[in-house]
């Protein structure tokens, strides 16, 4: 049966930012649509739409030329689409073929014929077979399962619904290269079943040797849409790049400062996500941390900072250590300002001042000095220009980027050394963003080191002294300021490590 | 060795019935002790039919925590539930005491089972109240009602029915024994169904079952309802054994049964564990009390010892598990 599904203008805001302006993408039958972007253009929430995953603001979806209304993933696949999502949807208690099955269960009368499931399970496995471990049968609990074949199970459940529109988000991100072989083969067999496929992937020589057409995504606006044997790689990366200037002043740093005095050094850093980091931070530094999200970024600071576990070397000032508590990197002058504000950073509840002082609270005394912290969180918070009624009043009064600047203010307090940023621009207004930056700028002028992590590259070609670009857990390029540009900083992140060693040769 | 490994995985109950074994042996070796042979010989049967009938409310009301919990819910008014259901049942023959009165009075007993635990779903799963704190609020009003019905202990039944189930000993066992086998054949049936399957996708991850079509909030509700209505047959249980009811039995009951369902190796996290279990860890409950009763302890000092008890067998699996990590370092 053929299938079309075309999406036209596709417009979606999550509290006031634009997710998506103008999404459009069409997908044929027969075919494989391959749609890219850099972080944060909206191919995500295009995907989750198109599944009933989100509502849209506006815009219309085309299934075969009649409009249709998407309300949840469950209509999705009534209507013959079925994704494989990139956050999880299976229920680690139950066994393989219960997710699988569920909801779709064989029955005889009220019970489930289990062992017909059994079977079922067995033939979808075996499209998997000998690239999977021998302990993957129908019966193996889903909790037992490593990344790469959770993820083969959530492609089977969404070939087990037989869509006549499939959608693949990212589903070759933890497959090696043997089970995206498997998978690409599979694709093959559906294109000739007529079915429709979307492949959304970052990495570009799986794009270029599966898809039929690439559409290109850019700032939640659809900007291009190519067959694929048309257009050449280096043209979609520039097409990925937003073509405006920067919005970032750079005039007073294109010069490569000088620096001397290493402060922070890391050699060989892993965790279950990093394979062997090695790099160095000196004094007065703003070194950027750059690549696709999840690639490792964060696990980075927080393997600094003491929050999670890790083997390798981290020296401060020349002298090793291994924090295993974030009290004892605290006490070095190591700060870390949390990505997520709400669940790391801040107590919602409590009072700004509280907060603030949180910290610190030590330096106080017992009983708490509080004459002396209201001075001190009034002179952090004037600093920083937090924009609020009183000190005394609940963090959760404020807006988004004023909360931030208090989660950046609590750590100021301590006037750390080394500050740690994890992707603390998220959400953030433009104009605080920019009073960020001028501190952040302050900050290194005085010596302190900085290493920041963010999602939006734009920022991180403004404004650090260097980037490091990260890829599956390694760091793959080293950009120095001279070479510092929005177009090879994504090419970076998004070229896979062959091509890039040819290109660089 | 490894083969052995593999069987006991994901068999929640197993550290369970080793320790009932051990705490029933130790129950019969201080009641022959405590009787003599001969004695002992003669009783032993009547014994086991008491205690097993001593049991059956509580195993009843364990079964329903344990599906509630097992649903990733949980329900902190079914012990008073039971109260209000018991209150209820005890107090309808002052005219008619006959067989089908009976049933009447019954089949009304499951009808307010049902509609409580449809109260406590609604506000869980539609109202979005946690259970935590729903029930908690709703078992003072079960509670409440029950003081109502029947304000001092008292009540009856009919005299048929309790002679019934105290004196009929099926193919020469106790009726207990036979309820709970018949408990543990519909529970099987039960698990295989549909539902039963949803049940544990649910308390699983909800919001994958919720991904994959899964009626999240109709299931939930509908869980609630089947726990009241298993508190109503634990109602029948707990006042058949005296033919009389006392409204403030339920509050206790309650956090009993939480305990049994984890000592019967179903963790309050959800998506795992069966009624096997609880039936054992009701019966190692019981049995447990019952020996620190024979050892001769001063009253006051009862609850302490076999609250430790009780504590040491829940905290066993993990230290069990503590070491064995440290062997093996």
């Amino acid at each position: 049966m053929a299938q079309n599904l075309t999406s036209i203008d596709i417009v979606k805001h999550f509290a006031g930012v634009t997710a998506l302006s103008n999404g459009c993408l069409t997908a044929n039958s027969g075919e494989v649509t391959a749609l890219m972007g850099a972080n944060g253009s909206g191919k995500s929430t295009l995907c989750k739409i198109i599944t009933g995953v989100v509502a849209p603001d506006e815009g219309q979806l085309l299934l075969n030329g009649n409009l249709i209304t998407v309300s949840s993933p469950v209509e999705a696949l009534r209507s013959g689409i079925a994704a494989v999502y990139q956050e999880l949807s299976l229920v680690p208690s139950l066994t393989i073929a219960q997710n699988i099955w569920l909801t779709r269960e064989p029955m005889n009368g009220i019970f489930v014929k289990y062992r017909e499931q059994r079977k079922m399970t067995q033939e979808l496995l075996d499209l998997f077979s000998d690239t999977v471990h021998t302990s993957f049968s129908p019966d193996t609990l889903v909790s037992e399962l490593p990344p790469d074949e959770k993820q083969i199970v959530e492609i089977l459940k969404a070939i087990s619904t037989n869509p006549g529109i499939m959608i693949l988000d990212e589903a070759t991100s933890s497959l090696d290269s043997r089970q995206v072989d498997r998978l690409f083969k599979l694709i093959d067999e559906w294109k000739k079943q007529d079915k429709a496929i979307i492949f959304i992937s970052h990495r570009m020589s799986e794009v270029f040797r599966i898809a039929d057409r690439i559409t290109v995504l850019r700032n939640g606006q659809t900007v291009g849409d190519f067959e694929s044997k048309k257009v050449k790689e280096k043209d979609l990366i520039n097409l990925m790049v937003e073509k405006t200037k920067n919005r970032l002043e750079q005039k007073d740093t294109i010069i490569s400062k000088q620096f001397k005095e290493t402060v922070l050094k890391v050699t060989n850093l892993r965790t279950q996500l990093l394979q062997g980091i090695n790099f160095s931070v000196k004094k007065g530094e703003l070194l950027g941390i750059a690549g696709l999200q999840g690639q490792g970024q964060s696990d980075i600071l927080h393997s600094i900072f003491g929050s999670i576990r890790f083997s390798g070397k981290i020296e401060l000032d020349g002298k090793d250590h291994k924090f295993k508590h974030t009290s004892q990197s605290m006490a070095k002058g190591i700060a870390l300002v949390p990505g997520d504000r709400a669940k790391e950073g801040l107590l919602m509840r409590l009072s700004i001042l509280e907060n603030i002082i949180l910290p610190s609270w030590m330096k106080y005394g017992f009983p708490l000095n509080s004459g002396k912290a209201k001075k001190d969180a009034a002179k952090t918070s004037k600093s920083l220009k937090i924009i609020m009624a009183a000190l005394n009043m609940p963090v959760s009064s404020l807006s988004g980027g004023n909360a931030q600047k208090v989660v950046l203010g609590k750590w100021l307090q301590r006037k750390p050394r080394v500050l740690l940023l994890n992707d603390p621009t998220k959400g953030v207004d433009v104009g605080t963003k920019k009073e960020f930056y001028s501190l952040l700028k302050e900050l290194c002028a005085t010596g302190t080191s900085i290493l920041f992590f963010s999602s939006d590259d734009e920022e991180l070609v403004g404004l650090c002294d260097r980037v490091l670009v990260m890829r599956d857990g390694k760091i793959r390029k080293e950009l120095p300021k001279s070479e510092l540009t929005l177009t090879n900083l994504i090419s970076a992140s998004v070229t896979s490590n062959e091509e890039l060693s040819r290109a660089t040769n | 060795m490894q083969r052995i490994r593999k069987f006991f995985k994901n068999k929640t109950f197993v550290f369970p019935v080793i320790l009932f074994v051990v705490v029933i042996l130790t129950n019969f070796a201080l009641q022959y002790t405590n009787l003599g042979p001969e004695k002992f010989e003669k009783r032993y049967m009547f014994l086991l039919d008491n205690n097993i009938r001593g049991f059956l409310p509580l195993i009843l009301l364990a079964i329903a925590q344990a599906i509630v919990l097992i649903n990733g819910s949980i329900d902190l008014s079914i012990g008073n539930l039971m109260g209000v259901v018991a209150a209820f049942l005890v107090t309808q023959y002052t005219v008619d005491d006959s067989i089908g009165r009976f049933l009447q009075v019954f089949a009304m007993a499951i009808g307010i089972g049902v509609m409580a635990g449809a109260l406590n779903g609604i506000f869980v799963s539609l109202v979005r109240i946690p259970p935590f704190i729903t029930t908690y609020a709703t078992s003072f009003v079960f509670s409440g009602i029950a003081m109502w019905i029947l304000p001092r202990p008292g009540g009856n039944m009919p005299e048929i029915v309790t002679t019934f189930y105290r004196k009929t000993l099926p193919l020469g066992l106790p009726m207990g024994i036979w309820i709970i086998l018949i408990i543990m054949l519909l529970w099987l049936m039960f698990k295989n169904t549909r539902f039963g399957a949803h049940m544990y996708a649910i308390g699983g991850n909800e919001k994958a079952a919720f991904t994959s079509g899964v009626s999240v909030i109709r299931h939930r509700i509908s869980v609630h309802m089947i726990a009241g209505a298993i508190a109503a047959f634990a109602a029948l249980a707990l006042v058949l054994i005296t033919g009389s009811s006392d409204s403030r039995i339920g509050g206790t009951m309650t956090l009993d049964s939480v305990v049994a369902v984890v000592l019967g190796g179903t963790p309050m996290s959800g998506g795992i564990g069966g009624a096997v279990g609880p039936i054992f860890g009701v019966m190692t409950l019981g049995f447990i009390r019952n020996i620190v009763g024979f050892a001769n302890v001063d009253t006051w000092v009862q609850p302490l010892v076999d609250a430790l008890i009780i504590l040491l067998s829940l905290a066993s699996p993990s230290f069990i598990k503590l070491i064995a990590k440290q062997v093996r370092k």
